[in-house]
């Protein structure tokens, strides 16, 4: 072994640079598990303003307050499960941070209204080209029972092809209807009146 | 829509519009003729997969249906466009919750058409007006939903977020405002999802909203000689014949839908409910009414004494728009229609003098009580002597249930042949109130001037002469003749 060692070229420098830059990348490995584990808190995510308000909703949600007591995190439904992964969805996500300081101001809460459809079909889209996986982290389909009585024949059979999202969506956030079915102008004038804003106004903030 | 219904049978199409003018060979319930590629979206039998587990009831009412039978799924009744207001994608299908009668006229087009512009479909559009005061005011928002809604169907609310508002649905009241900007709920009467024809042609199909203190038509009818032998005789009443022409396939009693709606002899059936009545009976005086078919399929009701717009004449409708007018029908000619029905089983001599009976009635109600009581009333508000709020003094309650709750159960009561509404809940109430309530509270509010508005309003033809003998004696009291004072 060590007439093995020998015969490669390998000088002392080499050699301390070797150790230096694995314990660099262990170091750096350890960086991203715990970035990731910390990017994906409540605390985190809402530490933007603009983020306060899609967690007004989820603190209503049974996904923030279960019987079981297995509270889902920001990160457990949005940020998908292993290093590489996860950190891919914070590189990506990176774009809100991106729209958050260079965007429109998502902090005043019309604003953030207006734009929630959007973001809610991203999302959605997301989750449908995961897989649903991450809410398979905690809904196993064999475990399924349900309150009613054929609550798992319908998870058992009634699923083939599909993921979660085809079915469950506004579960945790506020109601988006589908891409397919949403119409601006309608959803303009919901957020106008909740809001008591004049007509119109909507439009002029999204066009800002 | 891409595949609007044709082929349907012209002559039921034309029997339909023009059945009150002239009768050809009879027609029934209109078939459904169009081809069968129509319906059967291969994508709605999915629906009934998951459907049988989530909400088994459902499927298993639908399942049990005559659709079901036919090949109808789900998608072919919910089936909607994205851009409908209240389009939703669900499981992959764009769908909407509500089915409205536009929805089914897909298929039952004459039905459709019928009901369009009857007083059913227009049972929201015509108490609108009067809800600030009803709902809001006397009661709380809450109840509009919850109550008036129910019956007269709701304005209902898409909410920008593509839901359907609570304050507003779930609603199957008769005239409700769809999200289509058609009007009525075909399952006000039609109990959905099993749709079944013995179950709207029962009484109890219309006694949801027809029943309590202002339209007890259901208790009218059940107290009457006709649904006595109903309820007697139910065996015999072949309710889930497919056709249902009265003197033809039932003969034992009539029910509601017989009457107002049913195929009897010659006579076709009809979904405009309101077609074959000669009179108003629901307003503070009741009126001959005309029935104005307009060129554009909407109809006018028009009450006699104004002006009768003529045929090709154009008119403006409630809605604010214009059409031209096809054909007018007469009072007279609905109660000739309305006539036809009770001819299957009763002679003419039997039924003119029913009808005179009941005439007599809504007469008596006018002259004696209605047309007084609503004079006295203006001239208590023309002279100050009333705030114009509706509600905020005893007498507009009295005056209301004078024409909208006894004055109604008494003309329901003599319409529909229930001597108990016509008389104790019908007419002895109006005089009771009238004489015991309304006048001393027109003396109360009007004070010195009252006696001179009485007078000017109660006369001798009108039935009130009787006032001014008040030493006439009867045993009525029961006191016995000696004690009754003055036994001149």
């Amino acid at each position: 072994m060590a007439r093995f060692l020998a015969a490669i070229p390998i000088s002392r420098p080499i050699f301390i640079a070797l150790i230096l830059g694995g314990l660099a990348g262990m170091l750096f490995m350890v960086f991203l598990l715990e970035f990731d584990r910390y990017s994906s808190t409540n605390e985190f995510c809402t530490s933007c303003h603009s983020m306060t308000y899609v967690e007004e909703e989820y603190q209503k949600s049974v996904h923030y307050n279960p019987v079981s007591g297995v509270r889902a995190e920001c990160g457990d439904c949005h940020v998908s499960e292993g290093v590489f992964s996860a950190t891919w969805d914070h590189i990506k996500g990176g774009k809100d941070l991106w729209k958050q300081l260079f965007g429109a101001n998502y902090d005043d809460p019309v604003v953030n209204a207006l734009h929630l459809p959007e973001a809610a079909f991203a999302t959605r889209q997301w989750f449908r080209e995961t897989g649903s996986a991450t809410c398979q982290r905690c809904h196993v389909l064999e475990a399924i029972q349900g309150k009613r009585a054929d609550t798992a024949a319908i998870h058992r059979e009634e699923t083939q092809g599909k993921s979660c999202i085809d079915c469950h969506e506004n579960l945790v956030h506020r109601h988006v209807p589908s891409q397919e079915t949403f119409k601006r102008a309608a959803w303009n004038q919901m957020i106008e009146e909740e809001f008591g804003l004049t007509p119109g106004t909507a439009e002029r903030l999204l066009a800002d | 829509m891409p595949d609007i219904p044709i082929g349907m049978m012209a002559a039921v199409r034309i029997g339909a519009a023009f059945g009150l003018l002239w009768f050809g060979e009879p027609l029934l319930a209109a078939k459904v003729s169009l081809d069968a590629s129509h319906w059967g979206n291969p994508a709605g039998e999915e629906c009934v997969n998951c459907h049988t587990k989530s909400s088994a009831g459902l499927a298993l009412e639908w399942r049990e249906s005559a659709h079901a039978k036919a090949g109808v799924n789900c998608l072919d009744c919910h089936r909607a466009e994205a851009t409908d207001p209240d389009a939703l994608k669900h499981e992959g299908q764009v769908i909407a919750t509500i089915v409205s009668p536009q929805d089914c006229a897909r298929c039952h087009e004459v039905e459709f058409r019928d009901q369009q512009g009857s007083v059913h479909a227009e049972a929201y559009s015509l108490i609108k007006e009067r809800i600030p005061a009803m709902a809001d005011n006397l009661t709380g928002m809450a109840v509009q939903a919850a109550g008036c809604d129910q019956c007269h169907g709701s304005r209902v609310k898409v909410k920008g977020d593509g839901t359907l508002d609570p304050d507003t649905w779930p609603n199957s009241g008769i005239g409700r405002i769809n999200p289509d900007g058609s009007k009525g709920s075909c399952s006000a009467c039609h109990g959905r999802h099993l749709f079944s024809k013995a179950q709207a042609r029962e009484p109890e199909a219309c006694a949801r909203c027809h029943s309590g203190p202002d339209s007890p038509d259901a208790e009218i009818f059940a107290a009457s000689k006709h649904g006595m032998i109903f309820a007697s005789q139910r065996h015999r009443m072949n309710l889930d014949s497919p056709e249902w022409v009265a003197g033809k396939d039932y003969t034992a009693a009539p029910t509601c839908a017989t009457c107002h709606m049913g195929a009897a002899g010659k006579l076709p059936s009809t979904h405009d409910v309101g077609m074959r009545n000669a009179w108003a009976l629901n307003s503070p005086v009741s009126q001959r009414q005309y029935l104005v078919l307009l060129e554009d399929g909407g109809k006018l009701e028009i009450p006699a004494g104004v002006p009768i717009p003529k045929r090709g004449e154009e008119i403006q409708k409630l809605d604010g728009g214009l059409a031209k007018v096809k054909a007018v029908v007469t009072p007279e000619r609905r109660r000739e229609v309305m006539s036809l029905v009770c001819l299957e089983c009763h002679g003419k001599a039997f039924t003119q003098g029913f009808m005179k009976q009941f005439d007599n009635v809504v007469e008596l109600f006018n002259t004696k009580f209605a047309e007084p009581a609503k004079a006295i009333m203006a001239d208590l508000y023309q002279g100050g002597y009333l705030t114009p709020l509706a509600f905020d003094e005893p007498i507009e309650f009295t005056y209301w249930e004078l024409w909208h709750d006894e004055g109604a159960r008494a003309r329901h009561g003599a319409s529909m042949a229930s001597p108990n509404h016509a008389w104790w809940e019908g007419m002895y109430l109006v005089g009771r109130n009238f004489y015991g309530r309304f006048l001393p509270q027109v003396r109360e509010a009007a004070g010195a001037e009252a006696q001179a508005i009485i007078e000017r309003h109660l006369t001798d033809e009108a039935g009130h002469g009787w006032l001014a003998h008040p030493d006439q004696v009867n045993p009525i009291l029961g006191l016995g003749l000696d004690k009754g004072g003055g036994d001149g």
